[in-house]
């Protein structure tokens, strides 16, 4: 724990250094790299990676580091890094996300929309759980239905919010009728959300249903073998599995759990653990360059945003919120903050998002109608039309980390610069979850740092964020409703796009979330292993069954 | 008095400890802002049916004192209780941790009785220069935080060197004792450093009584003397500053696990306080308080032994 505080004035000094560099060259303008010495990577978003070079040779044993240990396996119950990071190899749903970040049929043989509302399932037959038992439709039906209702303790509710039944149609037939027709759910369902999971084990493992004492049972190319709580998740090659292609060549793979940033560092130097997935650049990242580690930079749905949380003051005023992002030097906060490790995005969904076909024309042209360049004299203008700005705006900063510290420092620079008046308040890591779900807890902030990610290619993913009915919608933004709805009940991809890109416009005007850069996924492997999946698809992507060893 | 009445009065005053420390913690935490609800709930958030349905079922509303002897009651039965966080008994998650805090304790332990009484004795036996380096290094050893020196050791030693694993705490057996040595040293360098200066101190107290200054005269070889005069009394002080390192060991031990990504009581315990997971809060800590008061037991124990003169439980 204070070793944290360690790294975090190790880091306070290297910024304080970038911005007096800057200071000196008489920099500040424009999007140009602040200094080159100063960022330790360079990241391009036209070359980021979705797979790495096959490894060919079968390996015994592949040590594995997550950020820190999952709470659950149950994938129900599975919405962040470590536990995606896992499930993803051991669980698999009807269809999947692929490493460049688009959908295959995984269990379903195929899928088909005999109208708006109902969603067809036809089952492959030839797959088995671990004990050797078919994935049936009544496995199916389970998983997916155990999930519908506002009660259910599932974390995907969302995709579920308009599922009306989920029923056996036939022996490898499952039909899902909606009460009204909504794009998400099928993309969903590449998701954890939608894994199946035998309905014998879970209902006899109960609540203890994907923790240590109770276990887990999936179709996926890893078996889970034992998690030693504290301490390791231990799983194995799936020969059984269905899947020839994804047979894994690693016999087994353990996760260990190191959430010390620089103590996982260095067991990645020393080659104790063999790969991990960064989810915020860390600041010992630049001490593997010259390891036996490989650092691959992936497609990612990751994003940084500023969050607007208060209905009243000064941040609420959207005027004000888009004359301090036409202030923010969004390349600054990609080389201080992130060390080269981020790309601007002047909005919330970047081109990870697209997809592919007139859809994804249309997002790209919308992408490029907007610019990330600092203007100074535009913000100052914007501002004077705001009004009352005499309240400062208060900014929930994330205690010992300092990503979010340097951002909000970068901000604050940026509100004086043009005349807004930027506070910042540290909110100790262990309640700023609270910020989430507690209307107490965000008392007294305007806004908060977050990282956050969509799990499938629509950027509607994000954008229903701000339906006003969304948990995570603290302002009750409402002023892209309309559109947003419109977006969900559009199955065709392409009119879609036009009602997305719609709300987008008004997303990106009023700003409810100010985006901050997109972050890629960091892959670090061994030199001894390659294969693993960089992008975002780790999530839901058997990354893991495609690692082998490098000759 | 006699071993019995001791060991109940040690008892009956442990049962008094458990409970006013299980108060205050228990009152701290119901007071610190933060709920396990957003460890229950997900990253995302809930629906308000998720939210009221999980309250209700952990009882997260309830008022505290229902809350406490509710789990007073749980406890008196036998049941440390259920993680909200984990979803499984606490008591599986103590037990599957408390190995690997009780074996670092221990090497640390050996390692500051051994280097730190040997440092102690050596400085002022010898006197002089030795006397000057061992002041020095402890000196040094005293400023350094454990997690400075953890980083250290890793880097130079399991990184650099390769000698040593950076992390975990192996497999069992002579596996736990290999990666067990870096944290063990990392975690006993302040005490052994501290441990030194206290032996040298009080063995130059010794050396310098009436007693040891009358033996000397009378011509009494001088290794007679540092072993009957000197040793014997210096033996208390030592005792007493090695018993209340130990129980400090357990507070550093939190930092060291943390460092070396031990799967121990301390990490368990700093991540239930971040959780707000009061049952393993509360579990972990009744282990730390029982460890302490045992340990002090054990040192009244030992000045029995080295000083026949002192009574089992006197104030002395």
């Amino acid at each position: 724990m204070s070793k944290r505080s360690l790294t975090l004035v190790g880091a306070a000094a290297v910024v304080a250094l970038t911005l007096t560099a800057c200071a000196g060259n008489g920099g500040g303008g424009g999007g140009e790299k602040t200094n080159g010495e100063a960022t330790a990577f360079s990241v391009d978003r036209d070359s980021l990676a979705s797979t790495t070079e096959p490894g060919t040779k079968p390996v015994a044993d592949v040590t594995w580091n997550l950020p820190y240990e999952p709470l659950s396996l149950d994938p129900m119950l599975t919405f962040n890094y470590a536990e995606n990071t896992v499930d993803a190899n051991l669980c698999e749903g009807l269809t999947r996300i692929t490493p460049d970040l688009g959908t295959e049929n995984a269990l379903a043989e195929s899928v088909e929309n005999p109208n708006d509302t109902t969603v067809v399932f036809n089952l492959r037959t030839d797959a088995k759980f671990w004990d050797g038992s078919p994935v049936t439709a009544d496995d199916v039906v389970f998983s997916l239905a155990r999930q519908v209702g506002p009660e259910s303790a599932t974390y995907w509710s969302d995709y579920f919010k308009n599922v009306a039944s989920v029923e056996k149609t036939g022996d490898a037939q499952v039909t899902v009728k909606m009460t009204q027709p909504d794009a998400l759910f099928e993309q969903g369902m590449s998701s954890a959300a939608g894994s199946i999971v035998s309905k014998a084990f879970a209902e006899k493992a109960g609540e203890q249903f994907g923790t240590p004492k109770g276990g887990l049972m999936c179709s996926g190319p890893f078996k889970l073998d034992s998690w030693e709580p504290g301490k390791a998740i231990n799983i194995v090659k799936n020969d059984a599995y269905w899947d020839k292609n994804l047979i894994p060549k690693v016999d087994k793979l353990s996760f260990s759990f190191i959430a010390d940033e620089s103590t996982a560092i260095n067991a990645l130097r020393s080659g104790d653990v063999d790969g991990q997935f960064f989810y915020l650049p860390p600041a010992g990242l630049s001490q593997l360059k010259d390891s036996d580690a490989t650092i691959t930079f992936g497609k990612s749905y990751i994003f940084w945003s500023l969050r607007a949380i208060q209905p009243t003051g000064t941040f609420s005023n959207p005027k004000v919120r888009e004359a301090l992002l036409e202030a923010i030097d969004q390349q600054a906060i990609a080389d201080v903050v992130f060390q080269g490790t981020s790309i601007p995005s002047p909005v919330l969904t970047g081109p990870a998002y697209f997809g592919t076909g007139e859809a994804a024309e249309k997002f790209q042209k919308a992408y490029d109608s907007y610019t990330v360049k600092p203007d100074i004299a535009k913000a100052k203008e914007l501002l004077a039309e705001a009004g009352d700005i005499s309240k400062p705006i208060v900014l929930g900063v994330q205690g010992s980390s300092a990503v979010h510290e340097q951002t909000a420092n970068l901000i604050q620079a940026a509100g004086q610069a043009i005349g807004l008046k930027i506070e910042t308040k540290v909110i100790p890591v262990e309640q700023f979850g609270n910020l989430y779900f507690d209307p107490k807890a965000r008392e007294g902030l305007d806004g908060f740092f977050t990282t956050y990610y969509g799990n499938v290619t629509d950027p509607l993913d994000v954008y229903t964020t701000f339906t006003p009915d969304s948990t995570n919608n603290f302002i009750k933004y409402d002023g892209a409703a309309k559109e947003l709805e419109d977006a969900r009940k559009t199955l065709d991809p392409s009119k879609r796009a036009d009602y997305t890109i719609a709300a987008q416009e008004k997303i990106t005007q009023d700003l409810p979330w100010m985006p901050m850069g997109d972050l890629p996924v960091i892959l670090v492997q061994n030199k001894k292993i390659s294969g693993a999946v960089p992008s975002s698809a780790y999530l839901g992507y058997p990354w893991a069954a495609t690692i082998g060893g490098v000759e | 008095m006699s071993t019995p009445a001791f060991l109940l009065r040690r008892l009956g005053s442990l049962v008094l400890v458990l409970f006013v420390t299980s108060f205050v913690v228990f009152g701290m935490l119901y007071l610190a802002p933060g709920s396990p609800l957003s460890f229950v709930l997900g990253p995302r958030g809930g629906t308000p049916e998720q939210i009221a349905k999980v309250t209700e079922q952990y009882h997260l509303d309830d008022p505290f004192f229902v809350r406490y002897f509710a789990w007073i009651g749980d406890l008196l039965q036998g049941n440390l209780g259920d993680s909200v966080v984990y979803r499984q008994p606490v008591a599986d998650l103590i037990q599957g941790r408390i190995g690997t805090t009780v074996a670092l304790i221990a090497l640390a332990t050996i390692i500051i009785a051994i280097v730190g009484v040997g440092l102690g004795l050596f400085a002022s036996l010898k006197g002089g220069w030795a006397d000057h380096a061992v002041t020095t290094v402890a000196t040094l050893g005293l400023a350094t935080p454990a997690f400075v020196i953890g980083v250290a050791l890793i880097s130079v030693f399991a990184v650099g060197l390769g000698w040593f694993p950076t992390n975990g705490s192996g497999s069992g057996g002579l596996d736990t004792l290999y990666h067990l040595i870096l944290p063990a040293i990392a975690l006993a360098v302040a005490s052994t450093a501290y441990q030194a200066r206290i032996t040298r101190a009080s063995v130059l107290e010794e050396e310098g009584r009436e007693h040891v200054q009358t033996a000397v005269a009378r011509g009494l070889r001088p290794r007679i003397i540092i072993r009957r005069h000197v040793l014997r009394n210096a033996l208390i002080p030592i005792t007493t500053v090695l018993g209340l390192t130990i129980a400090t060991l357990i507070a550093g031990a939190v930092v060291v696990e943390s460092v070396f990504a031990l799967d121990g009581l301390g990490s368990l315990l700093v991540r239930a306080i971040l959780q707000r997971d009061f049952a393993v809060v509360q579990a972990v800590i009744l282990v730390l308080v029982v460890a302490f008061v045992v340990i002090n037991a054990i040192v009244d124990f030992l000045y029995t032994l080295i000083d026949p003169r002192i009574k089992l439980g006197s104030k002395q």
